[in-house]
């Protein structure tokens, strides 16, 4: 029987070194033999001083074992305080964290009121400009104005020469009593004689 | 083999071992958000085109973030590992003031990082000699002036083993 505890084969406190049970023939349920009927199982014999000396030796040996692992534990225990107190950090770091922290904020103050500056100008600027388009606006508006006055004001000039039905019968009179001469003549030097026969 | 990228100097080791902002162990995540467009976002653009491998390669345990086009401003946010975070405004500034500004408040100052490597070469002893992974050096025979590894160079007679009694008995 290949009787093997868990995961590690050979590893079984209580019967190392690999010690087999020798029951050999009988299994437990068996009655011991007649021959085995008055036999009385003694202890094995013991030497008091013998026994006395082993067990103070045992003794101080494991006094002194417990002694170094308590040591040992307390020596590991202490180490790893140690790593926790120097890991965090110190009251100048975090002094020192605090100051560079105010002085990043006053950066980004800084940098705020350059930037309100920025939009103040930006504003400014864009008012300035919407206010020359309207005066650019305005004028054009007015000359426009101005121009149709003047137009206005020519055609009613012109409107006291105009032909209506009353002086109809008066205006051809006048143009066939006065009879206009487009003709002139003009030479090769280029000057222009307006003056000539009509007939 | 072609480069590969607008900028591949910034691919090469040479240049990612320039940056110089080591962060403290305390900043666990950098966020940026900055926009693609616009003037005032130029300093963040070539920050995070120029500056932020250096900054990844030295701090290989931060995590880096970036956001685009989702503020009208552009910002850097740490958030450091105790809760606390910090705001960075870094509109209308050029990269390398940006990258200044940061190492101000966040990064390792130089005595601390001259400390820390004091520390790691005190594990080590460059006079000792083994496997080289660990020490500098594995055998005398390595070293210049000293007596050549006999696997290349053979020793004299005299000072090999077979033949030292041979000359004891002789004398």
């Amino acid at each position: 029987p290949g009787l093997c505890p868990g995961p590690f084969p050979g590893l079984c406190p209580a019967w190392s070194p690999r010690a087999v049970p020798a029951r050999g023939r009988k299994t437990r349920h068996d009655p011991p033999a007649k021959s085995k009927a008055g036999r009385v199982k003694m202890p094995p014999p013991v030497d008091p001083e013998e026994l006395l000396v082993v067990l103070e030796r045992y003794r101080q040996h494991r006094l002194v074992l417990s002694a170094l692992r308590a040591e040992f534990r307390a020596e590991v225990l202490q180490k790893k305080q140690e790593e926790r107190l120097a890991a965090e950090p110190s009251v100048e770091e975090l002094e020192e964290h605090r100051r560079l922290m105010a002085w990043n904020d006053e950066e980004n103050a800084r940098q705020r009121a350059r930037r309100e500056e920025r939009f103040r100008k930006e504003e400014e600027e864009q008012k300035r400009r919407k206010f020359e388009i309207a005066e650019k606006r305005a004028r054009k508006m007015e000359a426009f104005l101005e121009e149709k006055e003047k137009e206005v004001l020519q055609l009613q000039e012109e409107a006291k020469n105009f032909i209506t039905p009353e002086n109809l019968e008066a205006r051809i009179e006048e143009c066939l009593d006065n009879p206009r001469n487009y003709n002139f003549a003009i030479d090769k030097d280029g000057r222009i004689v307006k003056r000539t026969v009509l007939s | 083999m072609p480069m590969k990228g607008r900028f591949p100097v910034r691919r090469t080791l040479q240049y990612l071992s320039q940056g110089d902002v080591v962060f403290k162990s305390s900043v666990k995540v950098m966020t940026v958000n900055y926009n693609t467009a616009g003037e005032l976002s130029e300093g963040a653009r070539k920050f995070v085109f120029f500056n932020i491998p250096q900054i990844q390669y030295k701090n290989p345990w931060v995590q880096i973030m970036l956001f685009r086009n989702m503020t009208p401003s552009p910002f850097l946010r740490f958030y450091l590992d105790n809760g606390e975070q910090v705001l960075v405004d870094v509109e209308d500034k050029t990269n390398k003031e940006i990258t200044e500004h940061v190492k101000k408040i966040l990064g390792k100052s130089k005595e601390m990082l001259e400390k820390e490597e004091r520390e790691k070469k005190k594990l080590s002893h460059p006079a000792n000699f083994g496997p080289k992974k660990y020490h500098l050096r594995e055998c005398m025979c390595e070293i210049e002036g000293q007596v050549p590894c006999p696997a290349f160079v053979p020793l004299p007679k005299e000072m090999r083993g077979k033949y030292k009694p041979a000359m004891k008995n002789e004398a």
